[in-house]
């Protein structure tokens, strides 16, 4: 009861009003019908105590600690954060939650913890590629090469952003350094109450990052950048390395987002998915923005958007199911209502989350838009 | 962490009635060999393969039935998919392709399921064979 107590105190959830505005936004509230479920109630149920009635209660494990309640609290409970800790908690009590995909990548990443293995991940380098051993810049590649092999079959665009995103350094006169031996960040681990593999898993990173000498880390993925942002100096060690997505980097390094160079416009509209973790916990929302609108496309945005926007149903590979399914659906109905031609997601999972509703035979026709990473969009004008 | 462990994922149809056929004719294999049976092996997934290495597992091989004679019609092209990507998962996380292997055996060959087996073993543990 005292570990539960000082997980309540550090998140703020004694300052709950029971308004209830964090559950007329969840995403999850709406669609759990097995029984009723919401962030307000599962607030009570914590500050009632009994352990069991925490754990048992879907949203506990089905929340996407997507932050949407957060922006709305008038008394700033932290509710993702008190999911977070309290899933610890719960896995120390041996519960968790529902694993997807056979449990395939929570498996491979406590397999990285192995310190000797020998990883071939670096098989999407070619030639026209310009890495470099000796950089000031670390471009993090994360799992793409791992999802790049699981989910093929969605039509996913994986290593594709991981070489995008080095063709795009390039351009702007960068030649990162690439880790052969880079594991998992560890996000998910986190999110999921399993600290002992997301410290194994970034003492390991940050060893191999820091013998690289390099004093920046970009990545493509937003959870790999809000992880070695915030989590890895917070729980792991203060590493001093400044971090971020590389949509922030371009414009950092090129104001005008055209990254110095003549680039030819493109043509049509595009509808831009905010990532939770780049958006609501990052607080990046521009930078992607401008730079779809430097491409030339017509920017038109979704009902949900920006602060407000709609997570892609699915957060650390886990109790995706029938909710999941029907954020998704809805999310891509509102893609289509735009009239977009093209959907950009700045976030891999997005991409795979939103291509695997699409799959859905009965609804095919009414969920198809073509889905894209702003990193291969912005590669295919270089 | 090894353990010295093979496991040999066999069909309920093909590979486990060879499996018995073996048993019944007092036919040896290698002791570190636990066979495990599943009704088809089109119901594995990469992630209850790659927890088998996570676990510990030596090597890993797949043993189902004959090609087009599925029992469930479908499950072995399933099968094949599930052993593409999960050799792709275990070579980008370096492991060598000796360690996880797929076969197939025709129903109640017992010889067949040893020397599958035999062969797999030699494979794994080099010339010191099935020792
Ligand atoms: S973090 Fe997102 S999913 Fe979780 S309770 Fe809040 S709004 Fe719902
Ligand atoms: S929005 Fe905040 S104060 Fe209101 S019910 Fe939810 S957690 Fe409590």
């Amino acid at each position: 009861m005292s570990k539960l107590k000082d997980i309540i105190d550090r998140n703020r959830a004694w300052y709950c009003l029971e308004c209830g505005k964090c559950s007329a936004v969840c995403p999850i509230t709406p669609w759990e019908t097995r029984v009723y479920s919401s962030p307000r109630l599962l607030v009570e149920k914590a500050l009632n105590g009994n352990l069991e009635n925490i754990f048992d209660d879907p949203l506990f494990w089905s929340c996407l600690t997507c932050k949407r309640c957060s922006e709305l609290c008038p008394s700033d409970v932290f509710f993702s954060e008190f999911v977070r800790d309290a899933r610890q908690l719960a896995r120390s009590n041996g519960r968790s939650g529902d694993c997807t995909h056979g449990e395939a990548i929570q498996t491979w990443a406590r397999m990285m913890t192995a310190p000797d293995l020998d990883q071939s991940r670096l098989e999407w380098l070619n030639k026209d590629l310009k890495i470099s051993d000796d950089s000031d810049t670390l471009y993090f590649v994360g799992c793409l090469p791992y999802y790049d092999i699981l989910f093929r079959s969605l039509g996913i665009e994986g290593v594709e952003i991981a070489r995008a995103a080095v063709k795009i350094l390039n351009a702007l006169g960068v030649e990162p350094h690439v880790l052969h031996d880079e594991r998992c960040c560890g996000h998910d681990q986190i999110w999921e109450g399993d600290t002992e593999t997301f410290s194994a898993l970034a003492r390991l990173n940050l060893e191999r990052i820091k013998a690289t000498g390099a004093k920046r880390v970009v990545t493509t993925c937003p959870e790999c950048a809000r992880t070695l942002s915030l989590d890895y100096p917070k729980l792991v060690e203060d590493h001093g390395l400044e971090v971020m997505h590389l949509s922030r980097f371009i414009r950092q390094q090129s104001p005008d987002s055209e990254m110095n160079l003549s680039l030819q416009k493109m043509d049509g509209t595009a509808t831009y998915q905010d990532a939770c973790r780049l958006s609501r916990h990052l607080g990046v929302y521009e930078d992607p923005r401008a730079l779809i609108i430097a491409t030339g496309l017509d920017l038109v945005e979704m009902e949900h958007m920006r602060h407000a926007s709609l997570c892609c149903g699915t957060t650390g590979w886990t109790s995706c199911g029938k909710v999941s399914k029907n954020i998704q659906v809805e999310r891509l109905r509102e893609a289509k209502a735009t009239g977009a031609d093209i959907m950009i997601t700045s976030c891999v999972k997005c991409q795979i989350h939103l291509k695997c509703a699409q799959q859905d035979p009965e609804l095919g026709q009414e969920l198809s838009i073509k889905i894209r990473d702003l990193t291969t969009v912005l590669a295919d004008r270089l | 962490m090894r353990n010295g462990k093979i496991i040999v994922f066999t069909c309920n149809w093909y590979a486990y009635t060879g499996l018995e056929t073996a048993g019944r004719k007092h036919l040896q294999y290698c002791p570190s060999v636990y066979p495990i049976k599943v009704m088809c092996l089109g119901k594995l997934s990469p992630g209850i393969i790659l927890k088998t290495f996570e676990k510990g597992a030596a090597g890993v091989l797949m043993l189902g039935c004959l090609p087009d004679e599925c029992y469930y019609t479908f499950g072995n092209r399933h099968a094949e998919e599930i052993f593409q990507v999960t050799s792709r998962l275990l070579r980008a996380l370096g492991y060598p392709e000796k360690r996880f292997k797929m076969d197939r055996v025709a129903p109640g060959d017992g010889d067949a399921w040893l020397e599958k087996i035999d062969s797999f073993v030699v494979g794994l543990n080099g010339d010191q064979g099935s020792s």
